[in-house]
């Protein structure tokens, strides 16, 4: 057993020791620190509630927005043609919600830029997969899979070992994006606490949504977690097309691709039965926790795990047989 | 007895409906260097991928040490070191860095180990060198390096003196006969290098178009006192009939030109007894029988097909 996590660290030794990884490091860190400090210059970070008089703050706030909201219904009255932005009454609805519930708001801080950066995982699965896709094609480019085949251990233990360091790589830089970000958060915004909780809306997309309170780290933990599921397939994925075609450009193609039109592909096929059993019908659990966005009837979250891990052991096997099978000749 | 280092017994390899490699059978025996050698795409490479399980055998056996590739391979392969068609190595490590890195999927290779085989093939100084850097010879012999990390039984060269200078073709060749000499090694070289075979090598085995046509010994002993002579003489059946049944050599003919293995004290009474039968003779050469001539004998031209 030592023996294979040995082999997992040889292949997480091939993949730190390259300038590309580190290159996607950096590249990660800059939109992290870019992102940080656009957060402080154009965000609205509730900075003017941090003070006792918070409530007379909000309260004058929203008589102006009410006020606002008159003169503009006024205007359009008046004018039906014109077309302009009214004030944001989205904002007196959340001061609302403080007033109501005597709720302080929470300043911004580190763990709620943590929770901003989630759609960074997008970057961390796309930075997977180009791992994935070349983790296996590359020692046939490189003549070195040879050299890694004649060896006591059985090409299973090989793939093994090669699928566990992309799940390794995955899990690293996952840890990074939540590590720095939060460093980065608590730098320019300041730790809000250990376990702060905030006033969200219920549904981001809902104009008149209601707000509720959440626990920050949950809400940290259940984002991730759910995204996660996305990028494994797709990791996999991107690693079976390595495997079963030798080539690291297809698998990085075919799987960024996929991960970038599965919706618009579910969509398109939306009127016919079958489409629910397509891999990205499914990939989003969270759509069972909010109620939100069920895309066909029938769907359950049983149903959406038992497609995830159909789809999950194909791509497994596939891998599997094309590798333990395959004669190794030259290219 | 004990097993042979290792023994290939009826391999066939078939890739669609094209034989690729037909009956192949010989065994190599513990401490024997020997030389594979065959024209280009005469099945050499794909013999060695059989040998180290790269390639499966569509019928018949490789036995290392008795254990079968097919059947017991994880015990079999851990006697083999090989390098497979080029040295192919990660060129973004460092010599040692790739050293370790294969040390870490076998067991029981301590860095001490690891640092002899560096000053065995002589490479202390590159070897924290990244191997994209390294020349071919160097690459060639860190390939080396990583072949004997874990003391193999059987070491199988693909083309081993490719790239490498006089010098450093020699210091190889001295090496591969130290460890077939002193460690009992089975060493496996294959090469076109027919000139290199002939130094290196205690036996060959040739082959073509996937058959082995002949295995035999570079040195041959009982052989030492014949030569082979060739000569051109009219009419050229009486001269044969005289050679056969005087002398009783082994004769073959092409043309006029007959050519056989004698003594080379045998040779003036018998081209005194083919004048006194009044057959005219144009020509009688001695060859110096190497290593090449008996290749082009037996392959005849280098022929693909």
């Amino acid at each position: 057993m030592s023996r294979f996590f040995k082999m997992v660290f040889n292949e997480q030794f091939k993949i730190y020791i390259r300038k590309s990884t580190w290159i996607m490091y950096i590249l990660l860190a800059g939109i992290i620190i870019v992102a940080g400090v656009s957060t402080k210059a154009f965000v609205d970070l509730e900075d003017q509630y941090q003070n006792d008089d918070w409530r007379e703050v909000m309260q004058e706030e929203n008589a102006q927005l009410q006020k606002e909201q008159e003169e503009y219904q006024k205007k359009m009255e008046e004018n039906e043609d014109s077309f302009s932005i009214g004030p944001d009454m989205s904002r007196v609805k959340k001061n609302n919600y403080y007033l109501e519930h005597d709720i302080q708001p929470t300043g911004y801080g580190a763990w709620q830029f943590v929770k901003d950066n989630e759609m960074l995982l997008s970057i961390v699965s796309l930075l997977t997969i180009i791992i994935a896709a070349g983790i296996v094609a590359q020692e046939f480019r490189w003549g070195t899979i040879k050299l890694l085949l004649i060896r006591p251990i059985s090409r299973t233990q090989v793939l093994l070992s090669k699928y566990a360091a992309v799940l390794v790589f995955a899990f690293l830089t996952l840890l990074f994006v939540l590590s720095f970000s939060w460093i980065v958060g608590a730098i320019l915004f300041g730790v809000e606490g250990i376990n702060p909780e905030i006033v969200a809306p219920v549904d981001f997309l809902d104009m008149n949504t209601a707000y509720e309170q959440i626990n920050i780290i949950n809400s940290i933990l259940t984002g991730y977690g759910y995204s996660l599921v996305n990028l494994v397939m797709m990791a996999t994925f991107a690693f079976m097309i390595s495997t079963v075609f030798k080539n690291g450009t297809l698998a990085i193609g075919t799987a960024v691709f996929l991960m970038f039109t599965g919706n618009s592909i579910v969509m398109f096929f939306s009127d016919h039965a079958w489409a629910k059993y397509i891999l990205f019908a499914n990939t989003n659990l969270k759509m069972y926790e909010d109620g939100t966005n069920q895309l066909f009837e029938g769907m359950t979250l049983g149903f959406s795990i038992s497609v995830l891990v159909v789809y999950y052991i194909v791509f497994m096997v596939l891998s599997w047989l094309f590798f333990t099978k395959r004669d190794v000749a030259g290219q | 007895m004990t097993a042979p280092a290792m023994e290939l017994s009826n391999v066939n390899k078939t890739i669609g409906s094209k034989k690729i490699i037909k009956d192949l059978s010989f065994t190599i025996n513990k401490g024997e260097v020997f030389g594979f050698i065959g024209p280009n795409g005469a099945g050499k490479t794909t013999t060695i991928r059989m040998m180290v399980g790269l390639m499966k055998i569509t019928n018949g056996d490789v036995r290392i040490l008795g254990k079968s590739i097919k059947t017991d391979y994880k015990d079999a392969v851990r006697e083999v070191g090989a390098i497979v068609e080029n040295p192919e190595l990660y060129p973004f490590m460092s010599g040692w860095q790739n050293l370790k890195h294969f040390a870490r999927m076998m067991p029981g290779i301590t860095n001490e180990r690891i640092m002899d085989v560096v000053k065995l093939l002589g490479m202390e100084k590159p070897i924290k060198e990244k191997v994209g850097r390294y020349s071919l010879g160097m690459r060639q012999r860190l390939g080396i390096a990583q072949a004997l990390l874990h003391n193999p039984s059987v070491l199988i060269l693909d083309e081993p003196t490719n790239g490498l200078d006089p010098a450093g073709i020699r210091e190889i060749r001295k090496y591969i006969r130290k460890l077939a000499e002193e460690e009992n090694v089975a060493v496996i070289i294959s090469s076109h290098l027919l000139s290199e075979i002939e130094l290196m090598c205690d036996r060959i085995g040739i082959i073509k178009n996937g058959e082995l046509i002949t295995t035999e010994y570079v040195h041959d002993t009982e052989d030492e006192n014949l030569k082979q002579f060739s000569l051109e003489a009219t009419p050229a059946t009486e001269a044969l009939h005289i050679i056969q049944n005087d002398f009783g050599f082994d004769v073959t003919t092409q043309d006029d030109m007959l050519t056989f293995k004698c003594a080379k004290e045998q040779m003036p009474p018998l081209t005194k007894a083919l004048i006194e039968h009044n057959i005219q003779l144009y020509q009688v050469n001695m060859k110096n029988d190497s290593l090449e001539d008996k290749f082009f004998d037996l392959i005849g031209e280098n022929t693909i097909e």
